[in-house]
């Protein structure tokens, strides 16, 4: 036990390192969206080849992509991958006439006797005399059509739409190009909820921890544009509303992918330039994508600290199912302190000290507690320390965190019957091991790792509101409240 | 200003244009081409390649397109009109959609095809009917009766009735429905070993030459009939034809259309069209599918008449018929001549729908393609070529004939790669993106050094010592950013942007990036003084300025940060003669890009310097001047400094605002510098009033 805990404590140190950025070797310029392939994420950058998680945040080189040159982009259609990315081009070794190609895997995994690439096939070009710059292909296919939809372009000139046969990746019969965009590159179209939006790049790209690189947005109810910001500004003219910029000792978010992963839980992909806590090497980041007001924002990573986790639901907050203990401070000030004038010459207010945890853990019984929701009072049986525990890997977005009553080692833990509880210590079992995921309109979602009795990693059951009072587990809606938390400092 | 651009290229078909074969991403043969509604529509049967299960070496069809061209080189696809499993009679999955027709009468227009049918026995001809030559075309239930045979053909005949024919030359007409044989069609017994069968209709081919004829195609031209057919004269088709004055004839037999393909392609299958007053003759040959000749590709050839009516032996070109526009992708592969050392072969024998190559073995070798339109073309203007080559080299397009005017020479300088790759060879990024380009399809872009007027024919000439292939070749314009400026003053555009300026070839300012254009930096650079007059000039079209400054050297190699500091700079005094130029800008924002393109000595790590002259009707209060510029700008109102635009930005529409300003009556005196290190500079400038509505009341002076 008292090793164990020597090891927890070491690796608490590394956290704040490691809990704000993807862990391993996430080093990429240009991130394609991400892309599922046997429970396994990938993702390709410039160069040749890309990055590899197996539980959605350790990441280790080993994704190969032939062709080299720029930028690609992924999309699993029915059972295959389809691959677009830009050949020369963006001033490279040969001015900016540049290539777009596509090609198809039945599997991204470099391993498997199934993985080979098709022939790759161009499907627009930029010519070098035009204000135009054929690379960083970014691809939709249209969920309420079905048709496959490209943006490319760089500061060259102009962003440009193509349209793709979702059945070949050939460039669609007689389609013509489209411009619907300036002044930005590594451009992506996304839909959601009856309007395509197209995210650019802006700023200074490829400068290190100077580069101002920042993902900007316009929409359209139409996937051929116009593209209008929100102040209604065309992109055509360079308007765009910030997504995400520097910030959490980063610099130059650039490249942006939505990956979905359930209803309400989204996530966005992209790079650095660069990783103050990683030498300054561009990285890949992984960060909640919310809606607000039908526009796409960026989300924080999930910072380690000490929360009122709120339940949606009520407002109550999560505490532990213990007595409720009484602080003895006289009412100040007669009965409520209230009406003009009473209190005109008493003593100047003094604070009032919170009630600590010392004050009440004895109170506390030694073995498990359950959990309660009730009103938040800030007492120490309602206040949770958020810890990441990197060594039990993670998911899209973040590690795995502990949650534990701030002071103390009690942990928050999944039951063999469904039911949630604290147990008196943590020890890195996986039903004390939780995710934390952002979900779309600004909630999270708080799932344990694993239900005892019940094989594999849970991706099912949350942590959820089956009373006001009564917390449980159960299936994820995004539909109801009850599924939904706030980490809350106050 | 010259690019030479090589990067890789292999084409993709996109649309369906010029050359033989006509259709080029999917099979299509025994062309029956028909004019429509000044439109030729062809009606070709689909050859695919058979599905699992299908005899693998047969003719395999399964559907109907129709195509459309008013020029004969561009034709769009219609897509199916009708499918094997769709028509009631047809027998499931026999893939026997064979060569049909379609006719117009009494306002509809008839598909005729010949199937398996469900009842078994041979081939049966049906009939699909609609009211437009693209469908939908509704199939009756059952085929016609009495017609055992394949290759339906219907001629409108003078006469007022309609004959069908089909098989190896039979005829009979049709009622007035166009759905059913007429009642007093001739009837004949044929014995079939030992059966007999009752046929309708009269043998026109009887004693005629017919081996295996079949496909007849039947028309009428000056009160003669003409029963042309293929049949097997020694071991393959050729096309053949007779001439009656009756449309049943009978035929006398007058020789040949076309001989055997000289590939041994087995069959050929045609129609004859009139179109705008020339005669085509429409044919197949396996073009795509060299080594399986049941995957056909239609081809068309201009076909001529002797005086005695008879018809003008016709040769298969590559070339085809039809004039290509300059701006279209032209398959120069498919010439019309060249030296004898040209040789062709498809570009790759899998994906065969990329068409062919064209291989111009050494220096002086040629191929012509005749018949390309430039009339769209203007004096801007480049081309884009697909070539590849065995070694450094240089070749040529001409115009008319190996020695003609020069349109564009293309040099291959890069084909080889340095002898060591790893080495900064061509400098540092550029050299780690060389590659070995032998072999490589690249696309070579170039401007032209004349363009060429109406209908000319294009000449490829190899002028290096590296063998050449060539797969196609397109023209551009490219797009105009300036016009001079009016001597009349104009408007601001409804949106309030200023299109007119005086603008100065650029001042060369070398820089590391554009991250350095800190405030002060430019304050200190823009505030130097670089040529007399620098704040008060009111310049005039193509007056110069003698421009003599101090210049701080930035390191080679520009762009993305490669530089992170500069060292201490060495600093040279420059000399540059600089012109101003009055332009009108044709978008909202201001190209300079391309301004110092066409004028400046480079493109990145330039100075500008701008002029406008804004003349306002009465005094104009509380407007603000809204800029966006690529990349830092500062801008100075009747003289006074009025909004500076700092760091790496990008051309957004309303990036900054001055503070509220006063434009005064009269005369306005705007002026601006733009610096810019890598990447294409441009600005836009508007004034918006408290409101952020565009100020429009004013004019802008071309001071003459």
């Amino acid at each position: 036990m008292k090793v164990l805990r020597n090891i927890l404590a070491a690796s608490t140190l590394l956290v704040a390192a490691t809990a704000s950025a993807q862990s391993g070797q996430p080093f990429i310029h240009d991130p394609s969206t991400l892309a599922e392939c046997d429970g396994k994420w990938y993702t390709f950058g410039t160069g040749g080849g890309g990055i590899i998680t197996d539980d959605g945040w350790n990441w280790h080189s080993g994704a190969e992509r032939p062709g080299g040159g720029a930028a690609p982009d992924m999309i699993k259609i029915g059972d295959r991958y389809l691959c677009i990315y830009g050949a020369t081009g963006g001033g490279l070794g040969g001015g900016h006439a540049g290539r777009i190609l596509t090609m198809w895997n039945k599997t991204l995994d470099p391993k498997s006797p199934d993985f080979k690439w098709s022939e790759a096939v161009e499907v627009c070009y930029s010519d070098g005399m035009e204000d135009q710059d054929a690379i960083d292909p970014g691809v939709l296919l249209d969920p309420t059509t079905g048709r496959l939809w490209v943006s490319y372009g760089t500061y060259f000139g102009t962003i440009r739409l193509i349209e793709l046969d979702p059945a070949t990746g050939f460039r669609k019969s007689g389609n013509k190009e489209k411009d619907i965009a300036i002044d930005c590159e590594a451009s992506d179209l996304i839909y959601n909820d009856g309007w395509y939006y197209l995210l650019g790049t802006h700023g200074t790209c490829c400068d290190g921890v100077n580069s101002t690189y920042n993902i900007v947005v316009g929409r359209s109810k139409s996937p051929e544009g116009p593209y209008i910001d929100n102040v209604g500004r065309d992109m055509y003219h360079g308007g765009g509303k910030m997504v995400i910029a520097a910030g959490d000792r980063k610099t130059g978010a650039g490249h942006f992918g939505r990956t979905i992963i359930d209803e309400g839980v989204e996530v966005m992909s992209f790079h650095w330039e660069a990783d103050f806590d990683m030498g300054g090497r561009s990285t890949l980041a992984v960060r909640p994508l919310l809606w607000k007001n039908g526009w796409p924002v960026g989300g924080d990573q999930l910072k380690e600290g000490t929360y009122e986790i709120e339940s949606e639901r009520r407002g109550y907050a999560l505490e532990l199912a213990v007595d409720f203990v009484r602080m003895n401070v006289a009412r100040a000030g007669g009965f409520g302190g209230f009406g003009g004038g009473q209190q005109a010459n008493a003593a100047p207010p003094q604070p009032v000290a919170e009630q600590k945890l010392e004050d009440v853990v004895s109170t506390w019984p030694s073995g498990n507690i359950p959990a309660r929701i009730g009103d938040y009072m800030f007492r120490p049986h309602q206040k949770w320390t958020i810890t990441a525990v990197p060594e039990a890997g993670g998911y899209l977005s973040n590690p795995y965190f502990k949650i534990t009553i701030a002071g103390t080692d009690r942990a928050l833990a999944a039951t063999e019957d469904v039911e949630v509880t604290t147990v008196p210590a943590f020890t890195g079992a996986p039903e004390q091991l939780w995710r934390i995921e952002q979900l779309t309109d600004g909630t999270f979602r708080i799932m344990p790792k694993q239900i005892p009795g019940k094989e594999g990693t849970n991706t099912k059951y949350v942590l959820y509101s089956a009373g006001d009072s009564t917390p449980t587990l159960a299936e994820y809606d995004f539909k109801s409240d009850n599924s939904k938390w706030n980490f809350r400092q106050h | 200003m010259k690019h030479l651009i090589a990067i890789f290229l292999v084409g993709v078909p996109l649309a369906l244009s010029a050359q033989n074969p006509v259709i080029r991403n999917q099979f299509s043969a025994d062309p029956t081409a028909r004019v429509f509604n000044n439109k030729v529509y062809l009606y070709p049967s689909h050859d695919i390649k058979p599905p699992v299960g299908q005899r693998q070496d047969w003719f395999c069809m399964e559907d109907y397109h129709v195509f459309s061209s008013e020029n004969l080189t561009d034709w769009t696809d219609h897509g199916m009109i009708v499918t094997q499993n769709k028509v009631p009679w047809v027998r499931p999955n026999s893939y026997s959609m064979w060569a049909p027709d379609c006719v117009y009468r009494n306002g509809k227009y008839y598909f005729y095809f010949p199937s398996s049918p469900n009842a078994g026995g041979g081939f049966a001809v049906g009939v699909a009917i609609a009211d437009s030559p693209e469908g939908p075309f509704i199939p009756e239930p059952e085929p016609i009766k009495g017609i055992n045979g394949i290759d339906p053909c219907v001629l409108l005949a003078s006469d007022g009735n309609a004959y069908i024919f089909w098989g190896n030359g039979r005829c009979a007409k049709l009622k007035d429905n166009m759905k059913e044989l007429a009642d007093d069609n001739p009837k004949s017994t044929v014995k079939f070993g030992n059966r007999e069968m009752e046929m309708i209709g009269a043998n026109c081919l009887e004693g005629l030459p017919n081996r295996q004829a079949e496909g007849p195609f039947a028309f009428e031209y000056n009160g003669n009939y003409y029963l042309t057919y293929p049949y097997v004269r020694e071991n393959t088709e050729v096309l053949g034809y007779a001439m009656s004055k009756n449309p049943m004839g009978p035929y006398e037999y007058k020789g040949l259309i076309m001989a055997e393909h000289a590939n041994g392609c087995w069959t050929n299958h045609h129609s004859i069209i009139n179109y705008k007053g020339q005669w085509y003759l429409f044919y197949h040959h396996n073009d795509f599918s060299p080594s399986d000749d049941k995957r056909r590709s239609v081809c068309i050839e201009k076909l001529y008449f002797n005086a005695d009516g008879t018809i003008k032996e016709v040769k298969p070109t590559m070339r085809g018929v039809g004039i290509n526009n300059a701006t279209e992708k032209i398959e120069i592969d498919r010439y019309s001549e060249a030296s004898s050392d040209v040789t062709t072969q498809l570009i790759d024998t899998v994906n065969t729908f990329r068409s062919y190559q064209a291989a111009l073995p050494k220096k002086g070798s040629w191929l012509r393609y005749n018949d390309v339109d430039f009339n769209s073309l203007t004096n801007d203007s480049y081309v884009i070529i697909s070539v590849k080559a065995s070694g450094n080299t240089a070749f040529s397009i001409r115009e008319k004939s190996a020695t003609g005017k020069v349109i564009a020479k293309v040099s291959l300088d890069n084909i080889v790669p340095p002898e060591t790759p790893n080495a900064p060879a061509g400098g540092g990024m550029m050299g780690r993106f060389r590659r070995d380009m032998r072999g490589q399809w690249l696309t070579q872009t170039v401007a032209l050094d004349y363009v060429p007027k109406g209908v000319t024919d294009l000449v490829v000439t190899n002028d290096g010592d590296a063998e050449i292939a060539v797969d196609y070749v397109l023209f551009k314009n490219r797009p105009k950013y300036f016009s001079p400026s009016t001597a009349a003053p104009i408007s601001p555009d409804s949106e309030g942007f200023i299109h007119r300026w005086m603008l100065l070839d650029p001042i060369n300012k070398p820089n590391s990036g554009n991250t350095v254009f800190t405030d002060s930096y430019l304050r200190d650079h823009f505030n130097r003084e670089y040529f007399k007059g620098q704040q008060t000039i009111l310049p005039k079209d193509g007056q110069k300025v003698q421009a003599v400054f101090k210049q701080e050297q930035a390191p080679a190699g520009f762009g993305r940060g490669m530089q992170q500091a500069p060292a201490q700079p060495e600093v040279k005094t420059v000399k540059q003669t600089l012109t101003w130029h009055a332009l009108d800008s044709e978008n909202m924002n201001v190209k300079l890009f391309r301004f110092a393109e066409k004028y400046g000595e480079q493109v990145y790590g330039v100075l500008f310097w701008a002029v406008t002259i804004i003349d306002c009707p009465e005094e104009i209060k509380d407007v603000r001047l809204a800029v966006g510029s690529n990349s830092a700008s500062m801008w100075w109102l009747n003289g006074e400094e009025t909004l500076l635009l700092s760091g790496d930005r990008r051309m957004v529409k309303d990036d900054a605002m001055s503070k509220r300003i006063t434009l005064k009556k009269g005369r306005n005196v705007l002026r601006g510098a733009i610096i810019n290190g890598p990447g294409m500079s441009d600005f836009c400038v508007r004034f918006l009033d408290e409101k952020g509505n565009p100020v429009t009341n004013y004019t802008i002076i071309n001071n003459k």
